[in-house]
């Protein structure tokens, strides 16, 4: 049991789950303690020691099946025959064609199939080599096992016919229906068994081979891929995959917090502290940093802005407890204010919403006016702790870029953060401005892919 | 008392007398918790019951439960011990006579000195350790359950402390020498999963993830827990709050709010949960304005409808 146990946890890493070497020696343990009679039991031991992610759970449940399902009804002798009988069963068998010969005899006498044999088969039916080069999945399998089984003459039709040329034999040899109906049910049954064994094999030779795209990888990949080209299904993972990120980002910006240097000597929680000495000062206590940045996000959500605009405004939205207060303002040709839509709404519907309310015009983006718009009704939502972070390419479509309002919201505000996705070469190219307002700015991020814009918000967050 | 539970399925049956219905993964991760000596983790949604199975436990095997609540910036003093300042003060100032009476034998400054701190370590001892949740679990006599509530919250390089400790079982405390545990603790940590937390920490812990209940086993503990509401309401109950659950809810209903509610329902005295009742009682499982308007919709056009538990 313990090799099959050591067998299973290669098989958990070859499919992406991390097992550590204590991890499956616990799980030999608790077997120990479990016992192996309580298959439920057993499973959930295997389960607790391995498994320590919800999102593993499911390869473990595919898994498990494959390695503990028992090894299926033992292969049967036929019961209730006489010597004569027996004797006459093996005759017919010798008497079958050599092709036939070595399996009837197995299914008959309830042999079970060597590793090797299978091994052998397997080899014979070309599967082997498939085995290691393909991944496994439900489909493959199948049609590996269908390859063996016909090697093996273990197909439903082979079978068949196998039996009639048996029943005939025996038929020639003298046994009686009763006999003949005997032996045809046991040799159904051992076939039936037989092929579940050829099916398991192929599925645990599958598994040994190490899967080259764990999962672990696949998001390290997809985070360095740019937004714009993603997949509908890359891109819900990816989503699914920014709480994670933004739980790592929270606890860093935490415990940046934290240990960033003490604030000013507190006089008044020191006086107060020292109290139950009786006054004398054994403690000192300073100010606490509260770093909580106000943020105005203004956001270009024209078509090229898209993917990045939605992804931005997620990871902002559920970073809330780390912002003190956030606006956000999403503009195409003119300004809007879509804080309200995100108050209501939670990140994943108000993204959405916004997206539907203001569809995407052709060339029409213009961020002059919407800055005039913006210093004209909003200008008091930025303030000396605001940070203003501009997402956009800054392709303003030949119009009057304003940079004179950049000026002015950044006499006002703390910081002028700007996200772009486009790399510095091409600023300037075209109806770009951004060669313009990047001066203007105290960061210009390029944020292309995921990876950087989890960098660009952590940057967000440090003490400066 | 280890000994009393050499099945899987005792497990379940003394939790269940502590009205705590365990699932059969629950039960196993207990039985090798207790069998292995290792931390049992529990994950899942907020009101699933991770906390009230250490409690349940605790209760079972007669054990004390020692509580340690975490929260963002909990250290080793709040966490382990601290030296209790005030007290050694108290003793200073009415062992003045006492000490003045000693120095007054020493004849040069570096003799007094030498005698003070001779008699340091009267003031360095357990007199005036004040042992805080963790340290309190390794020193009782008696095995003891250690629930550590809410782990996720903690910040990481507690967590690692925390390692220290779980490996095994013993704290250096630097002016007593190390502390080995007397009984080792059961130790249960609760995460509700909003931070990862370290491989290490996982590593060496089993790993549980307790999930809502199912519609039938939720009835089992409203039955059990408020034996009084009519069955009918109750079955009524269960279903309305796994249709809640299956909507797309800020927060949704835990199986805590869920026997509130039914408790709700006992104090108001409902014979069935018609839709008036259920709209005055809603707040009781739903702390959402918005999660509330959304199932009211939802519950009012699946009175015959069947799109309650489908997003639209």
């Amino acid at each position: 049991m313990d090799t099959r146990i050591v067998e299973f946890v290669s098989a958990l890493r070859s499919r992406g789950v991390r097992v550590s070497l204590a991890e499956s020696a616990d799980s030999l343990r608790a077997i120990e303690a479990v016992g192996v009679l309580d298959r439920q039991l057993f499973k959930h031991a295997l389960k607790a020691t391995l498994i320590k992610e919800p999102a593993d759970v499911p390869t473990f449940e595919q898994l498990f099946p494959m390695f503990f399902s028992g090894e299926g009804a033992p292969l049967q002798t036929p019961q209730g025959l006489s010597e004569e009988q027996k004797e006459q069963l093996q005759n017919a068998l010798d008497a079958l064609k050599q092709a036939l010969q070595e399996l009837m005899k197995m299914l008959a006498n309830g042999e079970q199939p060597s590793k090797e044999q299978l091994d052998q088969y397997a080899r014979q039916a070309g599967v082997s080599s498939q085995m290691r080069s393909y991944r496994m999945n439900p489909q493959t399998q199948r049609w590996l096992t269908e390859r063996m089984l016909r090697e093996m003459g273990l197909t439903p039709e082979q079978i068949k016919d196998a039996i009639e040329a048996l029943m005939k034999q025996l038929k020639m040899q003298g046994m009686d229906g009763q006999g003949r109906q005997e032996v045809r049910e046991t040799i159904e049954q051992n076939a039936e068994g037989m092929r579940e064994q050829a099916s398991r094999y192929i599925g645990q030779s599958m598994l040994q081979q190490p899967d080259d795209n764990p999962h672990g990888r696949r998001i390290d990949d997809l985070m360095n891929r740019p937004l714009s080209s993603l997949t509908d299904a890359e891109t819900d993972e990816l989503r699914n995959h920014v709480r994670r990120l933004v739980a790592r980002l929270r606890s860093r910006a935490a415990l940046r917090m934290r240990h960033a240097k003490q604030g000013d000597f507190d006089v008044k929680a020191t006086i107060r502290f020292n109290q139950r000495y009786g006054g004398v000062p054994i403690e000192l206590k300073h100010k606490r940093h509260h770093l909580k940045p106000k943020l105005t996000v203004i956001v270009d959500i024209s078509t090229s802005m898209r993917p990045i605009a939605e992804f931005m405004l997620r990871m902002v939205y559920e970073m809330q407890d780390q912002v003190s207060k956030a606006r956000s303002f999403a503009f195409i040709d003119d300004i809007h204010d879509i804080s309200i839509t995100f108050v209501e709404h939670r990140p994943e519907e108000a993204v959405p919403i916004v997206l539907h309310e203001l569809p995407p015009g052709h060339y029409n983006t213009d961020l002059g006016a919407s800055l005039k718009t913006f210093v004209q009704d909003y200008l008091d939502t930025v303030d000396r702790r605001t940070t203003v972070i501009f997402v956009g390419d800054g392709r303003n479509n030949y119009n009057d870029p304003r940079l004179d309002l950049v000026s002015t919201v950044k006499g006002r505000a703390r910081r002028i953060v700007w996200m772009t996705p486009e790399p510095s070469y091409m600023w300037g190219q075209g109806d770009s401005d951004m060669v313009a307002y990047a001066p203007l700015c105290d960061a210009v991020h390029q944020v292309a892919t995921l990876q950087q814009l989890a960098d660009a918000i952590d940057d967000l967050f440090q003490r400066r | 008392m280890e000994h009393m539970y050499k099945k899987v399925s005792d497990i379940t049956d003394a939790l269940a007398g502590q009205q705590y219905i365990a699932t059969d993964e629950i039960s196993t991760a207990i039985f090798l918790g207790e069998k292995m000596g290792k931390p049992i983790l529990a994950e899942g949604p907020a009101g699933v019951g991770k906390t009230e199975l250490a409690k349940a436990w605790a209760g079972a095997t007669g054990r004390e439960l020692i509580r340690l609540q975490c929260y963002e910036g909990l250290d080793e003093s709040k966490a382990l011990y601290e030296w209790e300042y005030s007290k050694q003060m108290l003793y200073t100032q009415l062992l003045r006579d006492k000490i003045s009476q000693l120095m007054s034998a020493a004849g040069t400054l570096t003799e007094a000195a030498d005698k003070l701190a001779s008699e340091e370590n009267v003031f360095f001892s357990m007199r005036f350790l004040l042992p805080r949740p963790l340290l309190r679990a390794l020193m009782s006599e008696k095995p003891v359950v250690l629930l550590i509530d809410e782990i996720d919250r903690a910040d990481a390089e507690f967590e690692a402390f925390l390692l220290e400790i779980l490996s095994d079982f013993q704290v250096s405390v630097p002016e007593l020498g190390t502390i080995k545990a007397k009984s080792q603790p059961l130790v249960v940590l609760t995460s509700n999963n909003t931070r990862e937390l370290s491989e290490a920490l996982k590593r060496r812990a089993l790993y549980l993830y307790i999930d809502y209940p199912t519609q039938e086993s939720e009835l089992n503990i409203v039955r059990l827990r408020v034996p009084e509401l009519a069955p009918a309401v109750a079955r009524q109950v269960v279903e309305v709050v796994q249709r809640l659950r299956g909507l797309d809810l800020k927060k949704s209903p835990s199986v805590a709010e869920t026997v509130d509610w039914a408790k709700a329902l006992v104090a108001i005295n409902a014979k069935h949960l018609d839709e008036k009742t259920l709209n005055d009682t809603l707040t009781v499982i739903l702390k959402h304005e918005s999660d509330i308007q959304r199932a009211r919709r939802a519950l009012s056009s699946g009175k015959n409808a069947r799109d309650v538990g489908q997003r639209s």
